[in-house]
């Protein structure tokens, strides 16, 4: 069998069937780029999900009661941009007859700023400032005590401590009930309790992986702090991004069937379009594994010189829309999980990356499958007679 | 030498049975011609096919120099195609994506002559039809003529033991039709080479060494 010839064979009928290898090689293409681009889109509508609802207050791993002795620095590994400190105590909130048990937490204000978005949701008001005695709410909460940006509330820790008065700095509204509900902010100077125990919001690197972060940390610290990532912490979101993940990929397998057809169809039409050429070959002796070699050649270099270039055009458009990004911020107001912004960047995985292409060839591959058996099977002369 | 004895052949078109061949039998020796005659739908193509192995009969043996091709399997056929026979057909010989000189080529990287041997055995073939500067072209930049004289050097190339023609000059004109006869037998008998054609023009039958008239399958006539 003479392998090496029949591919050679096969690059020259595709090189020299230039207008059909082109329009077939075009519908791969455009296939694999579109899949290309639409699997790095899902990748950055959930990579912004995640920015989303991490960036607004919880940071990538949450670690809690760590002891006043540890220091937090040590917490800083290899992907962690940085960690804020997060004193807390639960306090009552107090106006009038009206009260709110609320989880206070002490932050510093500056730090928050730079790495949270919490303050973006401000409604009224300003942020809170290092070194004031004020109190940020919700507005939730300061509609139930009733109160605005200038007013006062009482903050009380305990019976047996007398309640502080602050001032209401800024209320702010977010839309997600883990945050507009039962918790407020103050610096860390105003929060009336001195905490035995602190957590610290881990803030992390672009490509870090949170789950390998939050394992780092439980080695290195032997266990002793309550350490969980985003999807531990977050695991509806998890859940979201997995369906999300799962069903990009029903879809892409669907998106590919279908176009396969049209793609086997036209490399059907394209392989017995010189079906009396066929014949010839089995004429002069050409084997039917030979014959079938050539056919499968023919549409393993037309799918793979098509699928790669249109990963690599893909993969190009999904390189630029990931620099400047793209607004769905019409589309995702409503949605929770874009709290903060409705700016989508596309990423390239290796996954969405490989499937399109991968799937193009096997699919082209079937496509070869039909006319290969048939002139396998065919007799030459009855395929001389037909044509 | 090529012996076919009594050939049957027939085909079935939806409830009926027709009848291609019945009791064919014939010899051809090396370097011989034959001219397989007879008015279209005789069973000359049939005929052909049978002895090329393309078609097995239903009844009959063809023996090539006493091998028995009903005894091979369909990839030792094949094999044997491969080495033994050369076709020459009516229209469409060459194939559409290949130059005149890759076509020529083709048998002869089939059976494995390749390198320098190929590239002489390919510039003889194009000196000895008449157009050795055609190699570069594709078939369809060059005459209908040209066309199956380079199909005829296709099909001699690997130096087969029989060539069988089917109507070769039917899309020709009369003079090059002739040409082309009178080279294939020429060259073929160099090659020492059994041609076998079928044909129905006059002008080619009066060439040939033997004519078989065929007619509704069964042989008229043996000169």
């Amino acid at each position: 069998m003479r392998f090496l010839f029949f591919f050679k064979l096969a690059f020259l009928y595709v090189r020299r069937s230039f207008r059909s290898a082109s329009i077939l090689g075009f519908m791969v293409f455009s296939a694999v780029a579109c899949l290309v681009f639409l699997s790095s889109l899902a990748v950055g509508t959930n990579d912004a999900m995640i920015r989303n609802s991490v960036g607004l207050f919880s940071g990538g791993v949450s670690v809690d009661g760590i002891q006043r002795i540890f220091d937090p620095v040590s917490l800083g590994i290899d992907g962690v941009q940085d960690v804020l400190v997060r004193n807390k105590c639960p306090a009552r909130l107090n106006r009038g007859n009206r009260s709110e048990y609320v989880l206070l937490f002490g932050v510093d204000p500056d730090r928050e700023k730079k790495y949270t978005s919490l303050w973006k949701k401000t409604v009224e008001g300003d942020y809170l400032k290092a070194g004031e005695r004020e109190i940020f709410l919700s507005k939730p909460i300061a509609e139930k005590l009733g109160v605005s940006v200038g007013g006062r509330v009482g903050v009380g820790i305990g019976a047996e401590v007398p309640d502080a008065t602050m001032a209401i700095c800024g209320i702010y509204n977010t839309g997600i009930s883990g945050l507009d509900q039962g918790v407020a902010f103050v610096p860390y100077g105003a929060l009336p309790c001195d905490a035995e125990f602190y957590s610290a919001a881990l803030f992390l690197e672009k490509s870090a992986d949170a789950e390998k972060i939050a394992s780092s940390l439980r080695s290195s610290t032997g266990e002793k702090f309550e350490i969980k990532a985003w999807p531990e912490f977050m695991p509806d979101l998890k859940q979201l991004i997995d369906l999300n993940f799962v069903s990009m990929s029903i879809v892409m397998i669907l998106v590919f069937g279908i176009v396969s057809i049209g793609i086997s169809c036209a490399f059907v039409i394209f392989i017995l379009k010189n079906l009396r050429e066929y014949g010839v070959m089995k004429a002069m002796g050409v084997l039917a594994v030979e014959s079938s070699f050539y056919l499968f050649s023919q549409a393993t270099i037309l799918t793979v010189l098509a699928s790669l270039s249109g990963a690599a055009a893909g993969a190009l458009l999904a390189t630029v829309f990931s620099r400047i990004g793209i607004d769905l911020t019409s589309l995702t107001s409503q949605n929770r999980y874009f709290a903060v912004s409705g700016f989508v960047y596309p990423r390239i995985t290796p996954f969405s990356l490989c499937l399109p292409p991968v799937l193009a060839i096997l699919f082209g591959l079937l496509g070869a499958v039909w006319p290969s058996v048939y002139i396998a099977r065919e007799k030459a002369a009855e395929i001389l007679r037909r044509i | 030498m090529i012996v076919a004895e009594g050939i049957y052949k027939h085909f079935r078109s939806g409830t009926r049975s027709i009848r291609a061949l019945e009791n064919v039998s014939l010899e051809v020796g090396r370097g011989e011609g034959l001219v397989i005659s007879g008015k279209s739908g005789s069973g000359k193509t049939t005929l052909l096919h049978c002895l090329g192995g393309l078609e097995a009969p239903d009844k009959g043996q063809l023996l090539y120099d006493g091998i028995d091709l009903g005894s091979l399997s369909s990839k030792a056929l094949s094999l044997f195609i491969r080495k033994n026979v050369g076709f020459v057909f009516q229209r469409s010989n060459l194939f559409s994506f290949l130059t005149v000189r890759e076509n020529i080529a083709f048998p002869l990287e089939l059976n494995d002559m390749g390198g320098a041997g190929k590239n002489r055995r390919i510039d003889k073939l194009l000196r000895d039809i008449g157009t050795p500067d055609l190699g570069p072209a594709f078939p369809h930049e060059i005459s209908g003529g040209e066309m199956q004289r380079v199909a005829f050097a296709r099909a001699i190339a690997h130096k087969p033991a029989v060539l069988l023609a089917d109507e070769p000059t039917a899309s020709l004109d009369t003079d090059t039709g002739r040409l082309l006869v009178e080279l294939m037998i020429s060259m073929s008998g160099e090659q020492k080479c059994a041609i076998i054609i079928a044909s129905h023009d006059p002008d080619i039958v009066r060439m040939a060494d033997k004519t078989l008239f065929i007619k509704d399958g069964k042989v008229e006539v043996l000169k």
